[in-house]
């Protein structure tokens, strides 16, 4: 049985390998709608803010599984949320990309006009217009829920060491800490294809932009495609 | 030269935005590589000297349930030889290590139990790396239900 350390170096160095190799496919394109939307300002924070959301949400995911000693039973109990947030995911991709490109009237349908619910309209033209750099936080709590196999596998072995524990406390403190290890390992990657698609550097950015807009649409619509055929 | 950059930077942007989540959703190419069809029953291979029976239930073999993994080897391994174990994981695409730790039930043959995830890219071939120490190693590349 390997020692609690190597198990965290483990899951840490799995999460840095996987997070370069099917990281940067599968949840590359959300890091860049976000670097792109943020428009040349610093990414730094709102990237970190969104990273510690997304570890946040797979160490209680790793807690409970931890604690139920199960993955397939959570598992199955999470799949509609997770169909739901990969929608949820999609339709956000598209509304920043409209924004961005002007083509959605954000003041007009959640401004004075248009008003569903004051806490609706507020929460979506924050959403929207992310001029808020907090809001990147609670959007990484929500998309660590993305469905992803590595994140699943990551599962298994959290489970596992949840079982070994010798208290049912400590198994859900191993099982909150190595996928804590292993959302951590993830970042690196992440934040170099974010940084990589900041283009602060660039004078002339308006075009970027706009074939930017364009194409955040195209990959949310994909995103919401998929989400349906999961 | 600032056209040359916007230019290159556009194309750059395209590609990764547009093949990125393509690559990995793209057809399955790696269909063409399975050699096992563990849905119908167990798959054999030599290694060696030796021959690897892998079987999986229950059946069909279905992602994101408890399977049972069981190795018959046509020749028992010599004492105190460590048993075998399986590794799961996709062609092409880096899932995580996925272990399925087997312990002998007699007779050469070895049982175990593990999971194997469901990839949201909808990619439904797996592969099955089965170790036998001191022996080799040998693969089942196999088809999943999502």
């Amino acid at each position: 049985m390997l020692s609690t350390e190597t198990l965290y170096l483990l899951y840490l160095s799995t999460g840095f390998t996987v997070g370069f190799g099917h990281c940067i496919g599968m949840c590359g394109p959300i890091v860049v709608t976000f670097s792109l939307n943020l428009k040349g300002k610093s990414i730094l924070v709102p990237q970190l803010l969104y990273h510690l959301g997304r570890i946040t949400t797979y160490a209680a995911l790793g807690a409970v599984v931890a604690a139920a000693g199960s993955f397939t039973m959570v598992a199955a109990h999470l799949e509609h949320l997770q169909k739901s947030v990969m929608v949820f995911a999609g339709t956000l991709i598209v509304l920043m990309g409209l924004a961005m490109a002007g083509w959605l009237p954000i003041g007009r349908i959640f401004g004075d006009h248009f008003s569903p619910g004051g806490w609706i309209s507020k929460g979506f033209g924050k959403l929207l217009k992310v001029k808020s750099t907090w809001v990147y936080l609670p959007l990484g709590l929500l998309l660590g829920l993305l469905p992803c196999g590595p994140v699943y596998t990551a599962l298994l072995g959290a489970a596992r060491s949840g079982m070994e524990g010798n208290t049912a406390y400590h198994g859900l403190l191993a099982g909150m800490g190595l996928m804590a290890a292993f959302g951590l390992g993830t970042v690196p990657a992440l934040f170099l294809v974010a940084k990589l698609a900041d283009m602060g550097w660039l004078k002339s950015r308006a075009i970027i932009y706009r074939v930017g807009a364009v194409l955040m649409i195209i990959v949310g619509i994909i995103f919401i495609i998929k989400a349906i055929r999961f | 030269m600032k056209t040359l950059l916007l230019i290159f930077t556009v194309v750059i942007l395209t590609a990764f935005l547009l093949a990125a989540p393509g690559c990995i959703s793209a057809g399955d190419k790696y269909q063409e590589m399975i050699n096992c069809d563990l849905h119908t029953g167990a798959c054999t291979q030599s290694v060696s000297e030796n021959t690897v029976t892998l079987e999986v239930t229950p059946r069909p073999v279905k992602a994101m349930q408890d399977l049972s993994f069981k190795v018959t080897l046509n020749r028992a391994l010599p004492p105190n030889t460590k048993p075998p174990y399986i590794d799961l994981g996709m062609p092409g695409m880096n899932m995580g290590p996925n272990r399925v730790w087997l312990k002998s039930t007699g007779n050469a043959v070895y049982a175990g139990s593990g999971v194997i995830v469901r990839c949201p890219s909808g990619r439904r071939t797996w592969r099955a790396t089965v170790t036998v120490p001191g022996t080799g190693q040998v693969d089942f590349i196999f088809d999943v239900i999502y």
